[in-house]
């Protein structure tokens, strides 16, 4: 039996509204950047999903590259959220200048 | 295969192959800038060489055409002058000058790459490419109090807004089946009744709205600006900006005109980009912010000659997206050369550049009279198809707000020139001296922009049948 596609666009859409809140209400870089990350892995669902209902491959072959871009992603967020905490202590994304002057004359 | 086709995209793929094996190596800047400009001088000269090739690559997911070798050729220009602008590269540490132009040419392949792809998944790619390696040359500020912050912000909205374009390519292919343009416009325009097309269609347009700083994807831009080194600015202003516009050309034009909702959604979002915009930026001081506002109002009037859906509208905003290109490097090449040691301008900080520099302040002049359309300047010559297509549309009311928009623009950047012009500044400070390619390219710019006011009409033709091709 194959489930509808309208269930996995429902499902992903889900996905995709949680990832968004996610990134939108939460105050800390690292759990904005997994919103992000929710909001990619949805698109890849709904892709798999219309693969399926059109009996396609070339939905699959996207979402592989699709994991390929959010790893990347996640590598330059990671590595900016990293050199962000050393200077200022804080995952914040509403930190000023003011606060980086302090934590840069450690 | 016929890689004769690639010659502009191998080209900077080669220059960029050259630094990473350089950024690697012991840093020497002048080398690397004199590679750099070489380089970027072949790439402007193989752009311009295959302008007229045409032919499709890698099983029909590569097109080369008149419309995409145009803007290749725009790109590899604008690759070359922001480049060029990189002599001093202040703003960045000199051991990450050659990472600063292996990123430059990078994000350039990728907008090349941009303009020919016809497959979705070829098109995420080019532009997920350019927009990494623009966030990487914004964190490479020297101070990275400015760096670092404004760009994990520019990260995290550039990474929300294609995470947003993604799942509206994931709708559109679960409505309609296809991920080949060709395909999808034979599908499209029937079912832009379907809610779902459309809503799939204006989430993906989303991801090319941050691109190009339309309205509600615009609050990057003056943060990544004033972030940004100062040549780095000047690339995200005017070169990306011209990607942004391919891009836009290809997906508007696959609905094929017959859309009464994306259409209204696109006018909602030109005039409130406009009217934000030029608002926002009466209130700047810093050059940079500025010039963000001000990009932030162009966006609005690219989107209006896109939205007409005719020919005349695709060839003015393609016309435009030239001019933009023009204009704002003129604007960044004189705040770069200002300010010399790769600080953020302020506008008072003009004051008095007129004897410090005649040069630079002419061409100050033009690009700001050419941003606020006044005749004959390019930006004049750009603005007027944009209304008259709009106009042949019967959008009335929309061309009376652009007008309007175009007069309070003006007063800013009469604000900007008045800085520059009239007043005195507090202590005497010495001339700007300028080297001799300098000062040629300043006045290749003032050349430029008068020259392409007069007789645009070479331009006009290469662009009206540039856009032929579009469906």
């Amino acid at each position: 039996m194959i489930v509808p596609l309208n269930h996995i666009l429902l499902l992903s859409g889900l996905l995709f509204s949680l990832g968004m809140f996610c990134t939108l209400a939460r105050r800390n870089l690292i759990m904005m950047l997994l919103g992000i990350e929710i909001m990619l892995n949805a698109a890849a669902v709904a892709f798999v999903g219309a693969s399926l209902h059109w009996q396609q491959m070339e939905g699959q072959a996207i979402v592989i590259f699709i994991l390929a871009v959010a790893a990347t992603e996640v590598t330059i967020g990671l590595a900016a959220i990293l050199v962000v905490y050393r200077r200022t202590d804080s995952v914040d994304p509403d930190m000023d200048a003011a606060l980086w002057e302090k934590g840069g004359s450690r | 295969m016929n890689w004769i086709l690639l010659t502009p995209e191998l080209t900077v793929l080669l220059a960029a192959a050259l630094f990473l094996v350089l950024a690697c190596l012991k840093p020497d800047p002048r080398r690397d800038y004199q590679l750099a400009v070489t380089m970027a001088a072949f790439a402007v000269a193989a752009a311009t060489a295959c302008a007229t090739m045409s032919g499709d690559l890698f099983n029909h997911v590569y097109r080369v055409d008149l419309f995409s070798q145009v803007f290749k050729a725009l790109l590899a220009i604008g690759f070359f002058l922001v480049i060029f602008l990189c002599d001093d590269f202040q703003g960045v540490a000199p051991s990450h000058h050659g990472e600063g132009y292996f990123l430059l040419a990078v994000c350039t392949l990728s907008m090349m790459m941009l303009a020919s792809a016809v497959h979705l998944l070829a098109i995420v790619l080019a532009l997920e490419l350019s927009s990494y390696s623009l966030y990487i040359l914004v964190f490479l500020r020297q101070e990275h109090r400015w760096g670092m912050i404004t760009g994990l912000r520019y990260f995290l909205v550039g990474a929300s807004a294609s995470a947003i374009m993604l799942f509206g390519l994931a709708i559109i292919y679960g409505v309609t089946g296809a991920v080949h343009i060709d395909m999808l416009i034979q599908q499209l325009p029937a079912m832009m009744g379907h809610p779902m097309a459309v809503t799939g269609l204006l989430l993906t347009l989303a991801g090319f709205f941050f691109k190009l700083a339309v309205f509600p994807f615009h609050f990057w831009a003056p943060e990544a600006y004033q972030g940004a080194p100062n040549q780095v600015a000047a690339f995200i202003a005017a070169v990306s900006k011209v990607a942004a516009v391919a891009i836009l050309l290809r997906m508007i034009s696959m609905a094929q005109g017959n859309s009464d909702q994306l259409a209204r959604g696109l006018i909602a979002m030109a005039v409130i980009s406009m009217t934000v915009g030029n608002l926002a930026a009466i209130a700047q001081r810093d050059f940079k912010r500025l010039m963000a506002f001000s990009s932030v109002a162009h966006a609005g009037y690219l989107l209006l000659g896109m939205l007409c859906m005719t020919p005349a509208g695709y060839g003015a905003a393609m016309f435009y997206g030239a001019a933009v290109l023009i204009m704002k490097y003129t604007c960044f090449m004189v705040m770069t050369r200002v300010a010399d040691d790769g600080r953020n301008l302020q506008i008072d900080e003009l004051a008095g550049l007129h004897r410090r520099s005649p040069l630079l302040a002419l061409a100050l002049m033009m690009a700001l009279f050419s941003l606020a359309g006044i005749p004959p300047t390019i930006g004049f010559v750009g603005k007027l198809m944009i209304f008259v297509a709009a106009m042949q549309k019967g959008y009335l009311v929309l061309v009376l707000v652009a007008m309007a928009n175009v007069v309070v623009s003006l007063y800013y950047y009469l604000l900007v020139l008045k800085a520059a012009y009239l007043d005195e500044p507090a202590q005497v400070l010495p001339s700007i001296s300028l080297t001799m390619p300098a000062r040629l390219v300043a006045v290749a710019m003032i050349a430029l922009i008068v020259g392409l006011g007069f007789y645009p009409t070479t331009l006009l033709d290469l662009v009206q049948a540039a856009v032929l091709r579009l469906p």
